[in-house]
């Protein structure tokens, strides 16, 4: 029998090929900006940059944990060993040719990183883990390809703008402006962390990437892009993943050799 | 209706957005907030007059997230020109909404047969039609709250509960006649012949009465009340009526049969939804389905019924039961008003008609069983649909959360398979079909709990098994896996409509609902669901079971 390998997506068109890039751990993602990661720290504005770690329990070392053959099996994220809090970072992925969007974010999410938690929703997607490891996670996520600086918006609350038309520099609408666009550096500045408190600091995020770029790097089917449709391995996998589970539970007698 | 290719929600989208429909691009953050909202700013006038007056703060639109950063849209009903704002819509400020349901829950159907009996067998009573007509015009009394058995009683002020009353219909052609047409909802008057002569066979000879409690015993009681007052008030009728001793034990005969032999809207929930019977999620969606009756006023657009019962799902199930019952708190309008405002849901199916006729057959040209082209036509509707999205941003701007598109989309492709099949389970089965679709596409669906419901659905939307499925004419909010299933009802209630109007039925589940929802007499109108929601908006509809009548000034 021959060795299983993760196929990850099917499909030869763009969106199907980008899906299968991120969801992929052994590819490395391009790295598109370095933001500092005290500016990370600030964005998600769980700490201050120096601050220390606030913690949940004792570190793990310390502790006097029960006999258990899970625990000796699974190996602690850093954060865990540490005792540090869980927190969260949440990206909202505009329509329009976001780079990702909600279901392959938790797909890379879950595919990529260990110790995590992860929301899908129709306009964001949260990632929750102990605070050092998100730190690290979210750095990764701002600087590499996975993030847009117009159509992708750090938000904790008040998401919503995923599916608005884009505003005259072609950002997507946030309802608490949390970042703005600077006219003479032609970049995107946030001037509110996640869940909008004011920033000590204007904080650069970059360029937005033309949309004729981003046409091709997004996970997004859309009719005025790369059409579902016409991806026949796509169709035919999500029809399979229907009828499957429909003969699954009506009349499972009826299911052979699929 | 608009031609095959002009798309329906064109003039709601232009009347929302000063941009072309298909523009990618707009302003925001330059709108003056929510001072462009005529609601939002008589709220606050009103807010603060309040604060004013109790000495501490109330609303302030200026709290929270800048309300108005985007165009203020208003909502167009749907195969309506009435436009009104969001607010407008939420259960608490529309009146027409809460009578729709103070009518649906204020209805208990009592059969007249087992009483009857009793009379004559048990009492040796005769009945005839004199004395049916007796106890008409006695029940019409006491109904609304008159005392007949005991003197010096307290009674219900009619101005408070004028919109109580009992009237009787019948498969009987020949004993409706001699009934005093006042007290008849007349079949072969409110319905098309063909739907008359259908009603009256499943009918039969039975006598039933619909009643009407008023509107503010279930307001200030509870759903479960309304047979109970329905049936104190009908055997007080009887002993009055039929002159019969009041302590007698076979009076309770009546009682039990107006309790126990009678239908009320909404069937009892498990404990663990903590509701009583006759409260909006035990409403079966055949049941909904039945209440609406625009086929019958407009029996040539099976589509227009069908998108009828959606909106009447939407306000029930949606708004007043998830929204308010489970939920509380004030989120659900803006979700469930997506599948009756400004003709997007309207565009999708008119659209799925015109594909039925013209590629599948017509409507039940689909067999039941050709499951390869079920799903052909499915992935063809929810394309479609997704595709609207996609080419005109204001449609997608208008139907901002994505499980606002989810459903509309998934209700469209349900609606056109039950159409295509005249089975509302093929269309259920096509509703997930085009969850899946919708996900695997965009990449995006609704929130965690809708989703789960979703991929999971395509399993068991054939089980008839106990707890694990129903035929969808008797699933419900109460079928366990829709318990929570927000947004989705409305369009749930629309494919058994759909299947059966494909059909030719005249009724969905239930002939006798049917009948009763007919009556012109009701405070709302169940053959204009949205035009009544319009009305309540724009503050034209007048409810029933106001208290003005008792209060000074």
């Amino acid at each position: 029998m021959a060795k299983y390998q993760r196929q990850f997506f099917p499909g030869e068109s763009k969106p199907a090929q980008n899906r299968r890039r991120y969801l992929d751990p052994k590819i490395q993602l391009k790295k598109l900006r370095d933001i500092p990661m005290d500016d990370v720290v600030r964005l998600m504005g769980h700490r201050t940059p120096g601050q220390a770690y606030g913690s949940i329990h004792a570190p793990i070392e310390e502790a006097t944990e029960p006999e258990c053959p899970i625990r000796k099996l699974v190996v602690p994220i850093e954060g865990a060993k540490a005792g540090d809090r869980i927190r969260y970072i949440q990206f909202a992925d505009s329509v329009y040719f976001a780079p990702i969007s909600p279901y392959q974010r938790a797909w890379m999410y879950l595919s990529r990183y260990r110790g995590i938690d992860t929301g899908t929703l129709s306009g964001r997607q949260i990632i929750e883990v102990r605070e050092r490891n998100l730190e690290q996670i979210a750095k990764e996520l701002l600087d590499n390809e996975t993030f847009d600086p117009a159509l992708t918006g750090i938000r904790g609350a008040t998401v919503h703008g995923h599916s608005c038309r884009l505003d005259e520099h072609g950002l997507m609408f946030d309802g608490w402006q949390r970042y703005l666009w600077d006219d003479e550096k032609k970049e995107v500045m946030y001037v509110k962390d996640q869940v909008a408190l004011p920033l000590d600091k204007k904080i650069y995020v970059g360029q937005p990437a033309p949309m004729a770029d981003l046409k091709e790097r997004t996970t997004i089917f859309r009719a005025d892009g790369y059409d579902m449709n016409d991806d026949k391995e796509v169709v035919d996998f999500y029809i399979r993943i229907h009828k499957l589970r429909t003969l699954g539970g009506y009349r499972p007698f009826d299911v052979k050799g699929e | 209706m608009a031609g095959k290719d002009e798309k329906l929600f064109l003039d709601a989208c232009k009347a929302k957005f000063k941009e072309e429909p298909t523009s990618m691009e707009t302003k925001y953050y330059c709108y003056g907030g929510w001072k462009q909202s005529k609601s939002k700013v008589e709220f606050q006038a009103k807010a603060d007059e309040i604060a004013k007056k109790r000495g501490f703060p109330m609303m302030n639109e200026d709290i929270g997230v800048p309300l108005g950063q985007r165009s203020w849209m208003p909502y167009r009903l749907s195969h309506t020109d009435l436009v009104v704002e969001a607010d407008d819509l939420h259960c608490i400020n529309n009146p027409a909404i809460q009578q729709a349901w103070d009518d649906i829950r204020r209805t208990v159907l009592v059969g007249l047969d087992s009483p009857h009996q009793t009379i004559q067998k048990r009492l040796g009573k005769e009945v005839t039609p004199e004395t049916i007509n007796a106890y008409l015009e006695t029940v019409n009394h006491t109904m609304p709250g008159g005392a007949v058995v005991q003197e010096h009683m307290a009674e219900c002020n009619p101005a408070l509960v004028e919109d109580s009353y009992v009237k009787v219909y019948s498969g009987d052609d020949e004993l409706i006649d001699e009934i005093d047409p006042r007290f008849v909802i007349d079949i072969n008057k409110n319905f098309p012949k063909e739907q008359a002569e259908k009603l009256k066979k499943s009918i039969g000879k039975t006598l039933m009465q619909a009643v009407r409690v008023p509107t503010m015993v279930g307001r200030l009681m509870d759903g479960a009340t309304v047979s109970r007052h329905a049936a104190m008030q009908i055997s007080m009728a009887f002993i009055s009526s039929y002159k019969l001793a009041a302590g007698e034990a076979a009076i309770a005969d009546f009682a039990y049969s107006a309790k126990h032999q009678s239908i009320t809207m909404g069937s009892m929930m498990p404990a663990r939804r903590v509701r009583g019977p006759n409260e909006p999620g035990g409403i079966t969606f055949g049941f909904l389905d039945d209440m609406v009756q625009s086929d019958r006023v407009y029996p040539d657009d099976p589509a227009r019924a069908v998108l009828e019962t959606v909106a009447l799902g939407a306000a029930i199930y949606d708004q007043v039961y998830l929204g308010g019952y489970m939920s509380g708190g004030v989120g659900f309008t803006q979700y469930a008003t997506a599948a009756y405002t400004d003709n997007i849901l309207e565009d999708y199916v008119y659209h799925s008609v015109d594909l039925i006729k013209d590629a599948y057959g017509g409507f039940c040209g689909v067999k039941a069983d050709d499951y390869a082209k079920q799903m052909k036509l499915a992935d063809q509707v929810s394309s479609y649909a997704l595709e609207m999205y996609e080419r005109y941003p204001a449609v997608m701007e208008t139907h901002f959360g994505g499980s606002q598109r989810a459903t509309v989309t998934a209700a469209s492709t349900g609606i056109a398979v039950a159409m295509a099949t005249g089975v509302a389970d093929n269309g259920l089965n096509a509703w997930y079909q085009s969850m899946l679709q919708h996900k695997e596409r965009t990449g995006r669906l609704g929130f965690y709990g809708f989703d789960l419901q979703d991929q999971c659905g395509s399993a068991n939307s054939y089980a008839y098994r106990s707890d694990e499925g129903l035929p969808m004419e008797l699933r419900g909010p109460n079928y366990p896996n829709y318990a929570m299933n927000v947004g989705h009802l409305s369009g749930y209630a629309g494919i058994p409509k759909a299947a059966h109007l494909a059909r030719g039925d005249a009724f969905v589940a239930s002939p006798l609902i049917k009948v009763a929802f007919s009556d012109k007499d009701l405070v709302f109108d169940f053959a204009n669901v949205t035009k009544e929601i319009g009305r309540g908006g724009l503050r034209e509809f007048v409810p029933a079971g106001e208290r003005t009548a008792v209060i000074k000034g």
